[in-house]
């Protein structure tokens, strides 16, 4: 990656000379650029088990031409292969067939977005690095004896660049960068073999401290040993912030106005209907200063801003791109997402259900035996986001009478999640967000089904 | 793809500081995708992905460095960067690098990108039609058609310089079924490691209307129970349950580092007696096969476990190097953005003599998996889930009703010892695998299997 200059937009060369040779042969042109390099380490042994370099960068256009959409990208970059993506794209287009208006403008900038890049971050020496990943190694070993392997004890970080300009004269930079850790360990007692992870996302690496987290793996992996087999029925739930947020995460499609509009939302022809318990706030809040998907605008360029999806249980709007906005007749959310080799679509991006106002422990106070969910599995194959039904594997613990009683061996839970946002019956305060930029706090569910 | 003489000078300078293996990677990939919804195509998009990685060992400590630039500077200073991460012995000098043929044992007829786009456009139109012509609660198709063509380049420090091309083409079709007030989706991708001669040889009509059978099936069923009950797996994608339960945690990459449950069972019988396992990357045009892995060596047939008992892991040139076992072709990766690790190619359960109605026949209340969802596991626990695409009740020997889709959880050494049935009509399905070396192609399958007991995460 080259070096910023001054805040000189880097890659001009290559934006020019792409501009010029679409400039007769198309409508109109975006270009997209993502330049980044990263590092990554892992410990075995005391070893250093691999050490990654990345450096890479790719461009991909999108361009308009008869009101037809088409798009190539290249991550070889010399003049003939610029050209070439631009025909090809040009090509494409041809035999698209898609109706919606598509328009590119040159949209107004935001001025306010949280700092995202830390000078400091990219002066760490590489053998603090190194010892933070060994470190988290070593007190993982030390903090119990149950504790038989490491098998992750990792750190990573990374500098990113990104581009975007249109033939409206809209042009847009943003250099972000990042560095995270984590741990993972493997405790055993009799015949229950449990894994344990913890990680943290920062851009101050002041704030890694491997002896809280190796300890903090380590308490998750052996709070889960000699677990008892649950009787299946169904239970109160609560899901800790972690799993909450990853059960937020796993059915944010929902919330996609394209696939409201394609037919793969249970949300279709629901704004401003109660669709969850008016204790539900869920957002999405590009310019959160916390999370690590913040930036100043989307994939078109279109200005991001704080979205209010659900408020107080009523669902306000879908998350939108300009052009499933136009569609709608609303505004664009600012939640255009595209990476230069993929096509224009919607994503979240600080995304999270706002903390309520409960003590975690006062959840476990509201019936006589709840289960409480700290770890789920097979979130890619059991949870259906155009269904709403999940069933997936789980671990956690039968919590009776405000006591946490046992761990559990590993079980199933299963429900709708849209059933599940309306049984919300309190919501913690602890919110936090996870590695990916999803938010939660512990969520108490009304009911749902327990298999074991 | 590279000048031989940049080559070694890239592998000589990372060798420089006294490494004791450098390998360089180069690729060069034509994608092309288009994507069908809402009876259009709605984007299409080709692209060049391009680069290259320098890999070195000093000891068991792997360095990996990449970069999408291939000038000889860019190229030599990645070496460098490689080459300064650790400080090894004695420095070995001038390697002598010898291009070897490879063999190429999966032919390609129509190679990719040959054919226009005309007739892509068309054939995703039969799929459509045939889908929403099945059953008008069929509300949405979605049609992904894809093609790769990869040319890679692999050249090591001990003289190895090969270069192989690989066609990969798919399509993915998943119909949606909708009553007003839910919905249900059918899916199928089928996919080859071959060219466009690929898609001529399936019906679309007959993929159309598969995807909508399973929607229309699935809208119209009740939820699975929940409890342990006895399951029939059947073949085709049901072999994601070996490929969870199982094959993760025989790759080096969870063995070397004793974070699987089948360390130590080498040579020890680790399932029921009549289980045999397989992972053959020499299946000729296979999805998961190949002529050679991404560290350059041939690819082979790997028997696992041989009626019950643990035969070999899959192991890549590091694992072979952690764990003493030889080298058996696995070593692969989803592009040259990831070093190469023990991954799985075409896995499968073969086939057995028990008969398929029998296994029905001898239940009665249990789950028959007509067809699987994904799945995933935590290698170091064992403790694996996959979900239930197309599933019915067995009823006192016989299929009863449909139910739909519910999670099956257990453990990898526990759930291999709990199989007691194998049929014999072993058939494979296509998936993407994910882990550490990126996201690679690959096939699982097997016979329909008997499970005595597993837990099913239904709603009842």
């Amino acid at each position: 990656m080259e070096e910023n200059k001054g805040g000189a937009e880097m890659y001009s060369k290559e934006f020019e000379t792409i501009f010029a040779y679409a400039k007769d042969k198309t409508d109109d042109i975006e270009i997209l650029l993502s330049a980044g390099n990263s590092f990554s380490v892992k410990i075995n042994e005391q070893n250093v088990e691999s050490f990654n370099y990345a450096d890479s960068k790719g461009i991909g256009v999108r361009i308009i031409t008869g009101g037809k959409v088409g798009y190539a990208y290249t991550e070889k970059f010399d003049e003939e292969t610029f050209k070439r993506i631009v025909d090809e794209a040009i090509e494409n287009a041809k035999y698209t067939e898609d109706d919606d208006l598509v328009i590119m403008e040159n949209y107004p900038e935001n001025k306010d977005c949280p700092n995202v890049y830390s000078k400091e971050l990219d002066k760490v020496d590489v053998s603090d690095k190194i010892q933070l990943a060994k470190d988290l190694e070593k007190y993982a070993k030390q903090a119990d004896e149950r504790v038989f392997n490491v098998p992750y004890a990792m750190y990573a970080d990374g500098k990113s660049y990104s581009r975007i300009a249109n033939s409206k004269g809209l042009d847009r930079e943003d250099t972000q960068n990042y560095a995270y850790s984590y741990v993972g360990v493997l405790s055993a007692e009799k015949d229950d073999k449990r894994m344990g992870m913890d990680f943290l996302i920062t851009r101050d690496f002041s704030k890694f401290d491997p002896k809280k987290m190796a300890e903090v793996s380590v308490k998750k992996s052996t709070d889960l040993l000699n677990g008892l087999p649950v009787n299946s029925g169904k239970y109160p739930v609560v899901f800790n912030n972690e799993m909450m947020a990853t059960m937020l995460a796993t059915f944010s499609s929902i919330f996609n106005a394209k696939s409201v509009q394609e037919g793969r939302s249970l949300l279709k022809g629901k704004i401003g209907q109660k669709i969850a318990d008016e204790k539900v706030t869920i957002v999405d809040d590009s310019l959160h200063p916390e999370g690590f998907s913040t930036s100043a605008f989307d994939s078109e360029g279109y200005p991001t801003e704080k979205t209010v999806l659900i408020e107080k249980g009523i669902l306000k709007t879908y998350l939108h791109n300009t052009i499933t906005a136009r569609k709608d007749g609303v505004r664009s959310t600012g939640n255009a997402a595209r990476g230069y080799k993929g096509t224009l679509g919607i994503s979240t991006s600080n995304f999270m259900i706002e903390a309520g106002e409960h003590k975690e422990a006062d959840l476990f106070n509201k019936h006589d035996s709840i289960i409480e969910i700290v770890s789920l599995q097979g979130m890619h194959s059991g949870a259906n986001a155009i269904s709403g039904d999940f069933s997936l594997g789980a671990q956690g613990f039968l919590w009776e009478n405000g006591k946490r009683k046992h761990s559990l061996k590993p079980f199933t839970v299963s429900g709708n999640f849209l059933q599940m946002l309306s049984d919300v019956e309190a919501i913690a305060d602890n919110f936090n967000f996870d590695i990916s930029s999803n938010g939660a706090s512990s969520v108490l569910i009304k009911e749902l089904n327990i298999s074991g | 793809m590279l000048n031989e003489n940049i080559i070694e000078k890239v592998i000589d300078k990372a060798l420089s500081n006294g490494a004791d293996f450098a390998e360089l990677f180069v690729e060069n990939t034509f994608n092309s995708s288009i994507a069908f919804n809402d009876n259009k195509t709605k984007q299409n998009i080709v692209g060049n992905d391009y680069g290259a990685g320098v890999r070195v060992f000093y000891g068991h400590t792997a360095i990996y460095a990449f970069t999408n630039d291939l000038s000889e500077e860019a190229l030599l200073k990645a070496a460098d960067a490689v080459s300064k991460a650790a400080k090894g012995g004695d420095v070995v000098t001038s390697i002598d690098l010898t291009k070897r043929d490879i063999t190429n044992i999966h032919k390609v007829i129509i190679p990719n990108n040959t054919i226009a786009k005309k007739e892509k456009i068309d054939f995703i139109r039969k799929v459509n039609e045939a889908s929403r012509g099945y059953n008008n609660q069929i509300s949405q198709v979605d049609i992904r058609f894809m093609e790769k063509n990869q040319h890679v380049m692999i050249a090591n420090s001990e003289g190895l310089h090969v270069e192989d091309n690989r066609n990969y083409s798919r399509v993915y079709v998943s119909s949606i079924a909708s009553n007003g007030t839910e919905k249900q989706v059918g899916g199928e991708g089928p996919g080859r490691f071959a060219g466009y001669e690929f898609f001529n040889s399936i019906d679309p009509v007959e993929l159309g209307k598969e995807t909508a059978r399973v929607a229309v099936t699935m809208l119209n069923a009740d939820y699975a129970p929940s409890g342990k009950f006895p399951v029939v797996i059947d073949n085709g994608f049901g072999g994601v349950i070996f490929h969870e339960a199982c094959g993760h945690s025989l790759e080096t990459t969870a063995v070397a580092k004793g974070a699987s449950v089948f360390v130590g069972k080498m040579g020890k019988k680790i399932a029921f007696d009549k289980l045999t396992a397989i992972d053959d990357g020499t299946m000729p045009n296979e999805w998961g096969s190949e002529n050679i892995d991404d560290e350059g060596m041939e690819t082979k047939k790997t028997v696992l476990i041989e009626n019950g008992i643990l035969k070999s892991y899959m192991v890549d040139k590091m694992g072979s190097l952690k764990t003493g076992f030889a080298r058996t072709g696995s070593g692969r990766r989803q592009s040259y953005k990831f070093a190469p690790a023990s991954r799985m190619r075409n896995t499968y359960i073969a086939n057995g003599n028990d008969d398929f109605n029998e296994m029905i026949a001898s239940i009665d209340e249990g789950i028959y998996a007509a067809k699987m969802g994904g799945g995933s596991v935590s290698p170091g626990t064992g403790n694996f889930n996959f979900s239930i695409g197309e599933g019915y009740m067995i009823r006192n020997g016989k299929i009863a009703e449909p139910v739909r889709g519910a999670t099956l959880i257990g453990n990898g050494a526990d759930a291999l010892l709990k199989i007691s049935m194998i049929s014999d009509n072993m058939e494979m399905a296509q998936g993407m695998c994910g882990s550490v070396s990126g996201s690679v192609p690959t096939n699982v399958g097997q016979p329909a299997i008997k499970i005595d007991e597993i837990i099913v995460g239904g709603r009842k």
